[in-house]
């Protein structure tokens, strides 16, 4: 008897196929890493911010704590953030630069680039306008696809003004 | 002078009169009530005189003459007892039938105060797995078979007891191994080669829950487990056992990897002669598995071989060895959308990750691993009331891995003299020395020794109804020569028998020394560079167990144990930030240290009946609290409850049976912003078997998991699907 209850116990349970545990989609590549960039690339990558940051010291408090590494040219690539269940305000790539210290709300400006974000399809004039809803409606956010263009590269004093020289 | 020639000459007296007296023969067989032949034990009370029936149930025993009680036994089975007198040159036949128990009530152990004892007496909580258990398991390997014992629990290949060691991929075991007593965890990384003796060598594994260093020294932390090799009965005996499977597929098709079914399948053979006073075996084997996911295919050959030696009754030469070559593809993580720095991207076919495909930064990883051992051991038998054993061991572990390429070799030499001595009142001393020496040449871990020096003692004094055991033990450890340092292990204990069962209570400090690798370790690990840290020291934690065992009339025995764990300066990867000489900059970095303190608490209980003479049933639960008391948090990698139900029919030649496993979900990992995000889940494991005997053949069905359960233990690595074999055992 108890090994039937074991067993309706453990029936439909276990590990499922799952496309997508956070914010999902595609990360499609306008052109490619340019030359000038390819030495002092340190990694391309996605985060999430569930507010549009309001300091450079808050560009360091994104989710998820490892971000997801994706690749610096070819074809789309999909991603997975795998990030707490809430709402995000902004969704982005960046592109690190090699340091030998590490980063932080000091330096950010010269290691960092924003190289593409989410934008909701019915607004799509201001960063900050692409919420993303997770784990709300039960499950992740699929299909928050953006472009990762390197000839747009924005420094964070764009965002944070004004730019030193 | 004089006076020392005419001391070892009184000394040896006894023992040259046994000679001269000549002896008697015991002979016959143990069945158990349906006629089936049992590996009982015949031993001879009060003497280390033993044997294992073999695999017809037929037994022989040189005993000396006089009045003896000899005690037949077997794992499930309630032991009886018989008085004989006989005279030198009698040749006797006595043929015994055990009825089955739940629980054997009185089975004997070897492991817990390092020399025979009933279970019982043993201060401490002992598991035990029996031949029969092996054998109903169609297992193949032996942490399969060790893996369903009462609060035990395997992480990737790593064994917990009551949740000792967590999971470290593989870099030091809190559990020691030992194989027929002499310990056998790598000289290197210090972990535990479960391929390393050939299951049909196996006749039973004996597992000693809690602090075990006051008789075992290092890495008998958080328990011993004691691999024991079977006895080699008398005339010419062989075994042949063929086993057969397949896994099944991916039960999604968006997980499916392969187009045809992986198999698994193995042969051993074994053969023994014993005449007089001289036996040997050998035994050759090999086994392929396709393995159950991508990049998972293994290839194992392995021989072992015994020999003994019995010029006279009471003296016995052992020597054992044997090798093995293990040649398997690393499945190194599981496919995931969300690649960590430095890895390539694997085709995830839409889903958040892919169990049964590698990370593709893992694609062609393998390793060949050799190991061998090599052990040799005098027992004698002075008199009934002293009996002492010396032995000495090598133990060499050889790997080779390809991406990342990595190397080491390793020996570990070991000695020990011991000798147990009882008298009339009820006292039972036990003493020793051991010494081992460790060292290790790789391209990761550098070239090092170590070095370690003990001595033990421990007494059990009778006092009234009470048994109260005290002993310690000290070890003094080196590495490269330098730095030694003195460890103190006391334990004190006491059983005592009363109307609601046998009540036992035991207070014991354990350490683990660090090993060469966690010293020494210079590699890459998760994008970061790992450095060595020499001055290293052991880990330590004092155990505390109460517990009952209590028979319940004829058909039950309940076993319980609270038992409470507080472990100190365990040794654990930590980042640190150090000044890197070629950057001219502070950068992190992995380094191990002694960091953590533990807290590990909780109920071990067990269960076993026989509401039936054919139908045994066990049910056995571990109760963990078990946290990080530097940063008062669950510790990681400690499921908070484990699960076992266990059940088996014996209709005649026929027997079906089956084992469920449940185990609460992990509730802490380590590396959590890595792994953190990853899907977890409790584990409901459900392993069914069916049997058939007659004669000499046997026949085994197993289908493990078989609900086909998919889920993981560690980060991003499947656990076995489910696997249905078959094995085939012809015994002359």
């Amino acid at each position: 008897m108890a090994i039937c209850a074991a067993v309706a116990l453990a029936c439909n349970e276990g590990l499922h196929p799952t496309t997508c545990p956070g914010i999902c989609g595609t990360v499609t590549y306008q052109g490619s890493l340019p030359d000038s960039l390819r030495d002092s690339t340190a990694a391309v990558l996605i985060v999430a911010f569930s507010t549009f940051p309001q300091t450079p010291a808050d560009l360091l408090r994104f989710q998820p704590p490892v971000p997801a590494f994706v690749d610096t040219g070819g074809p789309p690539r999909r991603y997975v953030l795998q990030v707490p269940n809430g709402t995000y305000e902004w969704v982005l790539a960046v592109w690190e630069k090699k340091s030998t210290t590490p980063l932080g709300a000091g330096n950010a400006d010269s290691l960092l680039r924003e190289i593409g974000f989410y934008r909701d399809g019915r607004d799509t004039t201001a960063q900050g306008t692409g919420r993303v809803h997770v784990g709300t409606g039960g499950g992740g956010a699929a299909a928050i696809d953006f472009v990762i263009d390197f000839t747009r590269m924005h420094r964070i004093c764009h965002y944070f003004p004004p730019c030193p020289p | 002078m004089r006076r020392l020639l005419l001391s070892a000459l009184l000394a040896t007296t006894p023992a040259a009169i046994v000679a001269a007296q000549g002896t008697a023969v015991l002979s016959g067989t143990v069945r158990d009530t349906l006629g089936q032949p049992l590996r009982g034990t015949v031993r001879v009370v009060g003497s280390a005189l033993a044997r294992v029936a073999d695999e017809r149930g037929r037994y022989r025993l040189d005993v000396p003459p006089g009045r003896l009680i000899v005690r037949i036994g077997h794992i499930g089975y309630r032991s009886v007892e018989d008085t004989l007198t006989l005279s030198a040159g009698d040749s006797v036949e006595r043929h015994y039938r055990l009825a089955g128990v739940a629980v054997e009530l009185q089975p004997t152990i070897v492991t817990a105060a390092k020399r025979s004892q009933f279970l019982d007496q043993s201060t401490t909580s002992v598991a035990l797995v029996s031949d029969t258990d092996l054998a109903h398991r169609a297992v193949e390997t032996v942490d399969e078979a060790v893996n369903r014992s009462p609060g035990v629990l395997f992480l990737n290949g790593q064994v917990n007891i009551r949740g000792s060691s967590g999971f470290v991929e593989g870099l030091g075991s809190r559990v020691l191994l030992l194989v027929d007593g002499v310990p056998a965890n790598q000289g290197d990384r210090g972990g535990i080669d479960w391929d390393m003796v050939p299951l049909a060598d196996v006749a039973r594994v004996e597992v000693v829950k809690g602090a075990g260093s006051s008789l075992y020294g290092s890495a008998a932390l958080g328990g011993v487990v004691n691999v024991i090799t079977r006895e080699i009965p008398l005339g010419f005996h062989a075994r042949l056992r063929a086993a057969g499977g397949a896994y099944a597929d991916p039960p999604f098709d968006v997980w499916r990897f392969r187009d045809h079914t992986g198999a698994l399948g193995s042969l051993d053979a074994t053969a023994s002669y014993a005449r007089g006073p001289v036996r040997g075996s050998l035994t050759l084997g090999g086994r392929h598995s396709d393995g159950y996911r991508e990049q998972d295919r293994s290839d194992q050959w392995e021989m072992s071989g015994k020999a003994e030696w019995l010029p006279r009754p009471a003296t016995r030469v052992t020597t054992s060895g044997a090798w093995t070559s293990h040649q398997y593809q690393v499945f190194p993580t599981w496919c995931v959308a969300a690649s960590l720095p430095g890895a390539r991207p694997c085709d995830t076919r839409g889903q958040a990750f892919q169990p049964f495909l590698i990370d593709s930064s893992g694609a062609g990883s393998y390793t060949r691993s050799n190991k061998g051992y090599f052990t040799a051991t005098l027992d004698r038998t002075v008199s009934t009331r002293f009996s002492w054993q010396a032995r000495g061991s090598w133990l060499r572990t050889h790997f080779t891995d390809v991406n990342p390429d990595d190397w080491a070799v390793s020996n570990r030499f070991g000695a020990e003299w011991r000798g147990v001595g009882r008298n009339a009142s009820g006292r039972v001393v036990t003493a020793g020395v051991e010494a081992a020496r460790g060292d290790v040449t790789s391209d990761i871990f550098g070239e090092h020794t170590q070095h370690q020096l003990g001595a033990y003692g421990e007494v059990e004094q009778l006092l009234g109804r009470a048994r109260l055991t005290a002993g310690t033990r000290i070890d003094y450890l080196d590495a490269d020569g330098s730095d030694a340092t003195g460890v103190l292990s006391p334990r004190v204990g006491a059983v005592f028998p009363s109307h609601v069962g046998t009540w036992r209570a035991s207070a014991g400090r354990g350490f683990r020394a660090p090993t060469l690798a966690e010293r020494h370790v210079n590699t890459r690990a998760f994008g970061f560079e790992v450095i060595p840290n020499p001055g290293l020291h052991p880990e330590t934690a004092w155990s505390f167990e109460v517990g009952n065992t209590a028979s319940l009339a004829s058909w039950g025995r309940l076993d319980a144990a609270l038992f409470w764990t507080e472990a100190r300066q365990l040794l654990e990867p930590t980042f640190v930030l150090v000044v890197d000489s070629v950057a001219k900059d502070t950068v992190q970095k992995i380094q191990i240290q002694n960091v953590s303190r533990a807290r590990l608490r909780g109920l071990d209980a067990s269960l076993a009946v026989a509401p039936l003479p054919a139908l045994t049933a066990t049910i056995a639960y571990l109760f963990l609290d078990a946290r990080d008391l530097a940063d008062d948090s669950l510790l990681a990698f400690r499921p908070k409850h484990l699960l076992t139900l266990s059940a088996d029919y014996r209709w005649r030649t026929l027997s079906v049976g089956g084992d469920f496993r449940y185990t609460s979900r992990i509730e802490r990992i380590e590396l959590e912003p890595v792994f953190g995000g990853d899907p977890r889940v409790s584990a409901k494991v459900l392993d069914v078997r069916a049997g058939w005997q007659r004669g000499s053949l046997s026949a085994r069905l197993l289908v493990a998991n078989a609900l086909n359960y998919i889920y993981n233990l560690v980060p991003r690595t499947l656990e076995p699907v489910r696997t249905a074999s078959v094995v085939l055992t012809w015994t002359y």
